[in-house]
């Protein structure tokens, strides 16, 4: 079968697939022989198996999946009060028996009706978001958080082909961690640019992102550079991000090898620049993933910080269950390595019922209004989809 | 070995990670106190974390039993624990710093660092000490440059040394050797 036309048969067969941005392109993953549905019960079962791969490793030797949000908030012993839920599992990891390598260019031809609604519902308007928002300042004016992220979440009714969603999205925002998951009752569509884990042997490093600016005719990298670097706040919130990735790796890796490689430098996209940087360490021998995945999940820039209060505190204010966002999604391979990003920039769509939630950061010096604004800038490039 | 109260933060094991260079450190969290092995430490260190020292009465009490005994050393929260324990009050400060790198002085011939040297140092503090702050033995011998705010408590007698800032982010410049010279004081 041609590769061109592969996309379209996928489709139409039905058949639950998952594409996860590789470097050169994209990677498609599907002929899933296992699906394993994660709960509080068989986590750390499924992170301490360990699988056999016969002689040499092949590339489908691996599990590929998303934990949510609540369960890798139980599992670091974090509980979540009674939220509104619709009951969508906590994590699905895949076995894939076919691996196909596609280029960037996703070529797909939407041969099905779609059925959309250009509606969406917020579930915090302006008012009580400010609420939220001066009530979290107290709480950094008094110590109990420094930075907290206040999500909101935009909500649809519509069937969508969500490989046409994922292919459009790819033109126009073609972002490092992006993946996609079609299966029976659900998609997932996301443009993620944050990778949260990377292992290979005993190597391991974390990318964070703080800081997102978007592009106009005027900035090119140096001036967006600059921008960065002289404002204050957008500073602050991005060293303590870094402070908090170099703390959760210390809690693996062997002294002194926990290093800020890249600090706080520009990265460049199609539509807008990130403020990133990357830190690298090694991991102390008897490591396992579990305990890697207990240090560094949930991603700490997208939470706030220190992890542990904030997260009690954005738990007892949210009504309503993150679900996958702020989770993370990837792979582990039977050898051991890993590569995990953070949810954010997605579309959950189950039963025909899709939503976007976005977060930004409450610090001492923003404000309620430039936040809440932000994070509508953050949902548009989905929103827009809708179309 | 260095025992290191944990207040559940998240910078806690940027400190075992810099004290690991030294000595053997263990690290255990606030709700998890390890009698035997803190009885055993040389050195204790108490954190950083995120409220204030009133929300953590177990810490007071370690502080008191073993004051004079090991060598004490704290850390953001843990400065304003033992300046706490010590009588001191702590409040809000009206310019908060989170993430915030600024240069402090040391502004005193007591201590074991040079006088007026100064230092670039990463701080995340919403409170600070009300002054003025008396305590048998012990001297402010830091301050912030701009604001004049308390940076470091230091007690040569009973070896006790408190950092307002945070000797283990990647913004204090020669964070390093800065603890070296504390552990070997």
């Amino acid at each position: 079968m041609k590769k061109k036309n592969y996309l379209d048969t996928l489709s139409d067969s039905n058949k639950p697939f998952i594409i996860y941005k590789s470097i050169k392109g994209f990677d498609l993953f599907t002929n899933f022989s296992e699906k394993i549905i994660l709960n509080n019960k068989n986590i750390d079962r499924f992170l301490n198996k360990k699988y056999k791969f016969k002689n040499k490793y092949k590339s489908t030797d691996l599990l590929i999946g998303f934990f949510g949000y609540e369960l890798l908030n139980n599992l670091i012993g974090v509980k979540i009060p009674k939220q509104k839920s619709i009951n969508f599992p906590k994590g699905i990891f895949y076995k894939p028996e076919t691996k196909i390598n596609l280029k960037n260019r996703l070529i797909y031809k939407l041969n099905t009706k779609q059925k959309i609604n250009k509606k969406f519902k917020i579930n915090i308007n302006h008012n009580s978001y400010s609420k939220i928002f001066n009530n979290f300042k107290k709480k950094i004016r008094s110590g109990e958080t420094y930075q907290i992220k206040i999500c909101t979440k935009y909500k649809n009714k519509s069937a969508i082909d969500p490989l046409d969603f994922f292919c459009r999205l790819s033109e126009t925002n073609l972002a490092p961690e992006a993946f996609m998951i079609k299966d029976k009752n659900f998609s997932i569509i996301s443009c993620s640019p944050e990778n949260l884990i990377t292992k290979k042997g005993s190597f391991i490093s974390t990318k964070p992102i703080a800081g997102t600016l978007r592009k106009n005719k005027k900035i090119n990298k140096i001036k967006a550079l600059s921008f960065f670097k002289n404002n204050i706040k957008e500073t602050k919130e991005h060293n303590m991000i870094v402070d908090m990735e170099r703390n959760d790796l210390s809690r693996i890796c062997k002294p002194g090898s926990v290093k800020l490689k890249k600090e706080k430098i520009i990265e460049e996209y199609k539509d807008l620049y990130h403020y990133v940087s990357l830190i690298v360490g090694r991991l102390k021998k008897n490591i396992k993933n579990i305990d890697i995945i207990k240090a560094m999940m949930p991603g700490g820039s997208v939470i706030g910080c220190p992890k542990i209060s904030t997260l009690n505190l954005l738990n007892h204010q949210e009504k309503e269950n993150r679900n996958i966002y702020t989770g993370s999604f990837g792979y582990i391979k039977f050898n051991g390595d890993m590569r995990f990003n953070i949810i954010i920039r997605s579309i959950l769509n189950f039963k025909n019922v899709s939503e976007i939630s976005v977060a930004s950061g409450v610090v001492i010096d923003s404000h309620a209004k430039n936040e809440f604004n932000e994070n509508f800038i953050k949902a548009k490039a989905l929103i827009d989809l809708f179309t | 070995m260095i025992y290191i109260v944990d207040h559940k933060d998240s910078f806690t094991h940027n400190v075992v990670h810099q004290l690991s260079l030294f000595d053997k450190v263990e690290c255990a969290n606030y709700d998890e106190i390890d009698n035997e092995k803190l009885n055993k430490a040389k050195t204790i260190v108490l954190s950083p974390g995120p409220g204030s020292p009133k929300d953590y009465p177990k810490t007071k009490n370690i502080y008191k039993r073993f004051k004079g005994k090991k060598k004490i050393i704290g850390i953001c929260l843990g400065f304003q624990q033992i300046l706490f324990a010590e009588g001191g009050q702590i409040i809000q400060q009206k310019q908060i710093y989170h993430g915030f790198q600024s240069d402090i002085k040391v502004i005193s011939k007591n201590s074991i660092f040079k006088n007026n040297l100064i230092l670039k140092v990463g701080r995340y503090h919403s409170l600070k000490l009300k002054e003025p702050f008396n305590a048998k033995n012990f001297d402010i011998t830091m301050r912030c440059v701009i604001s004049g705010s308390a940076m470091c408590v230091e007690n040569n007698i009973d070896n006790i040394y408190g950092f307002q800032f945070h000797p283990e982010s990647f913004l204090t410049i020669n964070g390093n050797l800065l603890i070296k010279k504390i552990l070997s004081a």
